[in-house]
């Protein structure tokens, strides 16, 4: 009775249900970040975003398809009025929840209820290693008020992860970054590439990495995956969003993404819609997902995205596959 | 005897998955590995309750059955799933 070799993240075939699920609670945020692929920001929660009863009751049908692993993101997922009945209500029917939040209002209360509902990790976002480069990006964040949550979750004994969004102008400080990270206690740090969608489609050359600093950049990665390990894990994704896409088509990843209004994406970087958590059940979500990738116009858009990337600033273009 | 901190569990058709959510790695399980895991998530504290309670609820009295809960469960030790 041997245990089978490790299976992809991606076999959702054949499960009842999602292993994961990266909900975004709200499109509003207290930061308008440059990069934002979601161009979150004041004021900018979808106008029909899910009521209370419909967020509800699309958590009810999330345990009872016993998903086992639920992130909470956004916009700033600590803005939505039930944040805390929901996260209160996932981690008591034993999902494993994670939150990403910019760590702005991560304040010490917030931290110790945190602590005490049992989330399994915070993802804050530090991108740069010291303020200049941070406030650049996170427009109408602080640098010290990110470092100030951080320092209250490890207070609070809550685990912490820290995603850093490289561009031209913060690449280069990545060791120091990943350096930082692990001085403040994290277990975990991420990166990857930037998306020229949302925001970012916006300020691309002011954003984008080029082709040497990501080269340079994965490098130091790597060293830094040796350097810390036992101690924090380094989690980067060097993948370019083309080879990521074809990967995909062929083993879907058995993740759903819920937007702020109910609907269910096949991924975050393609445009398709596979459901309506206000108007569909869960399961039936779930099977329109698993053949949603594997509908023509699916596999059509990621050979044209390969030939033109920058139709991938229409990820917001909803294609809805039903 | 029980599943690490961040392992979660579940019963699927084909048997069951393990799920490690801090790594994000998967683990399939056929029917009969489920069936182990069933238990432990059950409460069975230790090698030999996870055995007897198969051997009950299968009617399995085979020497056999004894070896494979023991490579299971090692198997399960050294990929960081389960925890003393």
């Amino acid at each position: 009775m041997p245990l089978p070799p490790e299976a992809p993240a991606s076999a959702s075939s054949g499960l009842s249900a999602p292993l994961y699920v990266a909900w975004q609670l709200t499109n509003e945020c207290n930061l308008a970040c440059l990069h934002c692929i979601e161009e979150s920001g004041p004021g900018k929660a979808f106008k029909d975003e899910l009521s209370d009863e419909h967020a509800f009751a699309v958590l009810r049908q999330i345990v009872s398809a016993q998903v086992p692993y639920l992130c909470f993101s956004g916009g700033e997922p600590l803005a939505h009025p039930n944040f805390w009945e929901l996260a209160e209500h996932a981690v008591s029917n034993g999902i494993g929840l994670k939150i990403e939040s910019n760590g702005h209002l991560l304040d010490r209360e917030a931290c110790r209820r945190l602590a005490a509902i049992g989330v399994q990790a915070v993802q804050v976002s530090l991108d740069g290693a010291g303020p200049e480069s941070y406030g650049r990006l996170r427009v109408r964040g602080r640098w010290e008020s990110a470092l100030a949550g951080i320092l209250n979750l490890r207070e609070a004994c809550v685990p912490v992860e820290i995603n850093f969004s490289p561009t031209r102008f913060n690449a280069h400080e990545i060791a120091s970054a990943v350096d930082l990270a692990c001085e403040l206690g994290a277990v975990g740090f991420y990166t990857g590439r930037i998306l020229r969608a949302g925001n970012a489609q916006k300020s691309w050359d002011l954003l984008a990495p080029s082709e040497q600093q990501y080269a340079a950049y994965f490098n130091i990665l790597r060293e830094k995956t040796e350097q810390h390990k036992g101690r924090m894990r380094v989690c980067f994704h060097e993948m370019g969003l083309t080879e990521e896409l074809k990967y995909r088509l062929k083993s879907p990843a058995a993740l759903f993404i819920i937007l702020p209004n109910g609907k269910v994406k096949l991924i975050n970087a393609l445009p398709f819609v596979c459901g309506d958590l206000r108007t569909q059940t869960f399961p039936e979500v779930w099977r329109a997902f698993q053949s949603g990738w594997t509908r023509p116009e699916v596999a059509r858009f990621v050979a044209d995205l390969e030939k033109d990337p920058a139709l991938i600033s229409r990820i917001h273009q909803w294609v809805e596959l039903n | 005897m029980k599943l690490a901190q961040f392992v979660k569990f579940r019963e699927e058709k084909f048997g069951g998955v393990l799920f490690e959510t801090r790594s994000e790695k998967v683990f399939t399980l056929s029917a009969t590995g489920a069936a182990v895991v069933r238990e432990i998530a059950a409460g069975a504290a230790d090698e030999a309750q996870v055995t007897a309670r198969l051997k009950t609820r299968y009617s399995d009295a085979s020497a056999s059955l004894e070896t494979d809960v023991r490579e299971f469960l090692s198997s399960l030790k050294t990929q960081g799933l389960l925890v003393e």
